[in-house]
């Protein structure tokens, strides 16, 4: 045995290793800035009177003894439950469909399904107002009830969350084990029995998963609440109020500590959740390979069927209206609704906005993020500095696009910060966008890093190549697909983004999504639905891209030809 | 090959790694000279990748030293070592031909163009892989792959050579012949090699010295033929071949008594009398030529069963009278003919003192 003495040996870093903690370093101080920080001055703030006196919980005392704004509360916990409750369900029978049956056609369906993806939340929003709302093609069917309230609310809250819950679901779904239900068959199991005993418990945490992910996006989302809740008032749109329209900003902090909650809840249920998901499917795992069975085919076919043709013809109505010269009297087609002039007074400028910073977003963030998860993934030991850069980028999972722009407004206007110049510039937008959409595409590029041979720096840098090379050189030649994976996420995005941005855009900075909401609240509801329509072409062309490109990239590569 | 006497190239010291509180090389020392094939052997997740990794700076030891060629080397990190490394998934760089592969590391030393081609030619030409510059590491074989890594390691000419189970991906055959050339490879350019494996045949093909290893320390270096034929602990002859393991106990000096029967055995390394003991022998050492009543260490046995393995016969042997004896012998082709072995036969058989081993049981 070795004396308890024996000197421990010092490794001396390298000069890569210094390379790489030092933009470790570089790494936590930017993301300190823009995602810790902020929200340290939000909570603060929420602690404050006017002056910036600390009050301890006084204005949290005084937000339960209101009762205007404590209903919100239990408003946006009624829509959240309930939007939950229908969409989960519902997806959970498509996701089925789409990975465990035989249907035919399932490419399509998967596509119609991601539809509302491509545009803001306000779309469905604005379809619900040309079918039920006052002058609705439908009206008659909601019995006199208005659209504009709880029902409008939950009815596009359904339509609009229903494409995030069927990619979680679609995932949880397709790791099934073949062998189980062999040996259930085996067993002699019923088909009831198999559902309950093998596929249910198989996708119990994807469906946790999905519950608190669906609770959390209805809660803090802000534009459907906005264009279709009438007076009905929830914790997304009370922030605005105060903020914008009172410009209360200690009680728009409360509230927005307060949508933190959910956020967080469902961050660390997600957490745990994807830890024991884990250990689920093991290396020898045999795919599941579904059978045909023609009746449950037939029926799961119908069942699709409906669900995408609703999709699609929300998506379709507000595009159809944009096009519309006096919706409902006049149904002859015009273009005029897209001479956006007419409505803002930036017209189309708002929508060039939106291209540039989404174009930004893209190529700051996807570099950022990308080069971020490299040095967490790959440094050498520095755990330290490691945990805490990935601790940083898990971060804005967990906040609400609300909360991420009422802090900024915070920080970056404070008194004696240097970074305020940037209050007001097209920077920000850029910053807060990226900050925003950062965690999922950390993730991405990490999932990508951990799937590269974890030799290859150890490889280069017996053979002396400084660790950039090999990283410009092999890595990120590698990972190119996720590479670009992350740019089309946050381009799409940051198109689409209402609730972060609506804080911070200025007179010349306005985006178009943000175009949408005051062309609505203006009465330009075809000038919106113009400008949504827009918006979804845009990422729908750029999603095309993508898979143009990486077809191109497998075909012109050799290398990637398996 | 290094002389005693020569100082060591590389020289380990009392190196111990430590994860958490699991330790995976516990004070282990070890000299390797120059020229010399040392080959790691012990069974998965003994240490032989932590002392591997250690030499190269990859996983820097907990405490302990390593010089190589004169320098201290315990603290540099890899890039200020100097040696080539092979892994067991070879690593190559799956969007670089053949030849950006091969000539990765001549790129950053300042090489001309022209230079870092004939370097790369004559390394693949070394490897036997002349022709395949253009294509990528997806379109090669196993073995061309890790001819490859091989060539993209010897191209900066390292000092020292290693590689991590370089053959343990490879099918049987492919494995066999690529050893040879390894071998022959490693010969021809004279370089200090140290090898990972945990198959012991191709560790006594290969090495000029064994390292055995057992749960993060090492139980006996020698020559392949020492550590065949004297192994030096019980681990060691179970790892290494086929050994016969024999229950007794020490009757008196020189002597062994097993299962009713006094045995003299040479190897007893000079333990009393009464000590327990475990007696070894390696199946083809059961003598039967010329086996004679006066032989020493004679037995009749029955033969229970025949294994047929090719060039020879596996036998499991039980003495005629039941005692509690149990042997499996190796007879070659030509002795089950010339002897007419088959089961149920009874034959006279020896056990030689001087292939017999004893261990403290
Ligand atoms: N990074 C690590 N962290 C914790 N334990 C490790 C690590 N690397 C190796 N070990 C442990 O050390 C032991 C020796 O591992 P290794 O040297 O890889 O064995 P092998 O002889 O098969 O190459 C194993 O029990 C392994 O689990
Ligand atoms: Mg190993």
């Amino acid at each position: 045995m070795t004396t308890a003495t024996a000197p421990l040996v010092r490794p001396k870093a390298s000069r890569d290793d210094l390379i790489m903690r030092g933009g470790l370093v570089l790494f936590a101080a930017v993301l300190l800035v823009i995602v810790a920080l902020p929200l340290w001055s939000l909570l603060s703030k929420s602690f404050q009177d006017h002056n910036g006196n600390f009050i301890g919980f006084a204005n949290y005392l005084r937000y339960v003894q209101t009762p205007a704004l404590f209903q919100s509360f239990w408003n946006s916990l009624f829509i959240a439950v309930i939007t939950t409750s229908i969409v989960v369900p519902l997806a959970f029978v498509y996701a089925y469909a789409l990975t465990r049956s035989c249907m035919r056609f399932k490419a399509l369906f998967q596509g119609l399904a991601l539809i509302p993806i491509l545009a803001p939340s306000l779309l469905p929003a604005l379809s619900l107002i040309y079918l039920f709302g006052n002058q609705g093609l439908l009206k008659g069917w909601l019995f006199g009830q208005p659209v504009y309230g709880p029902v409008g609310i939950i009815a596009a809250q359904v339509f609009y969350c229903f494409p995030h819950a069927l990619m979680i679901l679609v995932t949880a779904l397709s790791m099934a084990d073949q062998r189980l239900y062999e040996s259930a068959d085996a067993l002699g199991a019923s088909r009831l029995r198999k559902f309950l005993t093998v596929t249910l418990p198989g996708a119990k945490y994807g469906l946790i998963s999905t519950s608190f992910v669906i609770f959390t996006l209805v809660i803090t989302d802000f534009g459907i609440a906005k264009v279709v809740g009438g007076r009905f008032n929830v914790l997304a749109t009370d922030i605005y109020k105060q903020v914008i329209g009172q410009q209360n900003f200690e009680m728009g902090a409360v509230v927005g500590v307060i949508l933190l909650v959910p956020a967080l809840l469902s961050f660390a249920v997600d957490r745990i959740v994807a830890r024991r998901q884990v250990a689920q499917l093991s290396a020898r795992a045999v795919p599941f390979e579904p059978k045909p069975r023609r009746a449950r085919d037939l029926a799961l076919t119908i069942f699709c069927l409906v669900i995408g043709l609703m999709i699609f013809a929300v998506f379709a109505v507000a595009v159809w209206a944009s096009f519309i010269t006096f919706w409902p009297y006049n149904l002859t087609l015009t273009l005029k609704n897209y001479e956006f002039g007419n409505f803002d007074p930036l017209g189309w400028g708002v929508y060039w906005n939106s291209l540039l910073m989404a174009s930004a977003t893209a190529v700051f963030g996807t570099a950022l993020v990308f080069l971020g998860a490299y040095l967490v993934e790959k440094s050498n030991r520095f755990g330290i500095g490691r945990g805490f850069v990935h601790l940083l980028a898990m971060i804005p999972l967990a906040v609400p696009g609300l909360v991420l722009g009422l802090s900024y407004i915070f920080f970056f206007n404070m008194k004696g910060n240097p970074l305020n110049v940037l209050y007001g510039t097209m920077a920000i937008l850029v910053v807060n966008t990226v900050a925003h959409f950062y965690t999922v595409s950390h993730l991405t590029a990490m999932t990508a890093l951990k799937q590269l041979d974890a030799e290859f720096e150890a490889v280069s840098a017996s053979l002396k190549v400084p660790v950039w090379r090999t990283f410009f050189r092999v890595t990120v030649p590698i990972c190119l697909p996720a590479i670009l994976d992350v740019a089309i996420y946050l381009f799409v995005n940051a198109m689409t983004t209402v609730s972060a941005v609506i804080f911070l855009y200025s007179s010349e900075t306005k985006l178009a999504a943000l175009a949408i909401v005051n062309m609505d609240e203006s009465g330009f509801t075809a000038g919106a639905a113009g400008m949504a329509t827009v918006i979804a072409v845009t990422s729908a062309a750029v999603k095309l891209a993508q898979l143009g490109l990486s077809r191109l990239l497998s075909r012109t590569q050799a290398w990637r030809k398996r | 090959m290094g002389v005693a006497g020569d100082p060591p190239y590389l020289s380990i010291r009392r190196l111990t790694k430590r994860f958490g509180s699991f330790t995976a090389l516990d004070d282990v020392s070890l000299d390797v000279f120059a020229r010399e094939f040392v080959v790691f052997l012990g069974p998965s997740g003994c240490g032989k990748t932590t002392l591997l990794r250690a030499i190269a700076g990859l996983d820097i030891q907990t405490s302990g030293s390593i010089h190589q060629g004169g320098r201290d080397v315990s603290m540099l990190p890899p890039a200020e070592r100097d040696f080539g490394i092979v892994f067991q998934s070879y690593a190559l760089f799956p969007n670089l031909s053949v030849t950006d592969n091969v000539g990765y590391g001549l790129v950053s030393r300042g090489a001309s163009k022209a230079e870092i081609k004939a370097r790369v030619s004559e390394l693949l030409a070394l490897v036997g892989l002349p022709d395949s510059g253009a294509k990528y590491p997806s379109q090669l074989s196993g073995g061309q792959q890790q001819r490859v890594a091989l060539a993209r390691a010897l191209a900066i000419s390292p000092g020292l050579l290693l590689l991590d189970e370089p053959l343990s991906a490879l099918d049987a055959r492919v494995r066999q012949h690529l050893r040879q050339e390894l071998k022959e490879l490693q010969r021809k350019l004279g370089i200090t090699t140290i090898m990972v494996t945990h198959d012991q045949e191709e560790a006594l093909a290969l090495a000029d010295r064994i390292v055995v290893m057992n749960h993060g320390v090492i139980d006996q270096v020698g020559s392949p033929t020492e550590i065949y034929r004297k192994p030096a602990s019980p681990f060691v002859a179970d790892f290494v071949g086929t050994m016969n393991f024999l229950k007794g106990a020490v009757s008196e000096a020189g002597m062994v008594a097993i299962g009713g029967r006094r045995f003299r055995v040479d190897g007893l390394n000079g333990m009393a009398p009464g000590t327990a003991a475990l007696v070894c022998i390696r199946p083809e050492d059961v003598k039967t030529r010329n086996v004679e009543p006066g032989t020493e260490n004679a037995l009749e046995v029955e033969v229970r069963s025949l294994e047929f393995l090719g060039s020879f016969a596996r036998a499991r042997l039980v003495p005629s009278d039941g005692a509690e004896l149990d042997l499996v012998a190796d007879f070659s082709i030509n002795l089950l003919r010339d002897l007419r072995v088959e089961p149920g036969i009874r034959l006279p058989v020896a056990l030689p003192p001087d292939r017999l081993r004893a261990f403290p049981q």
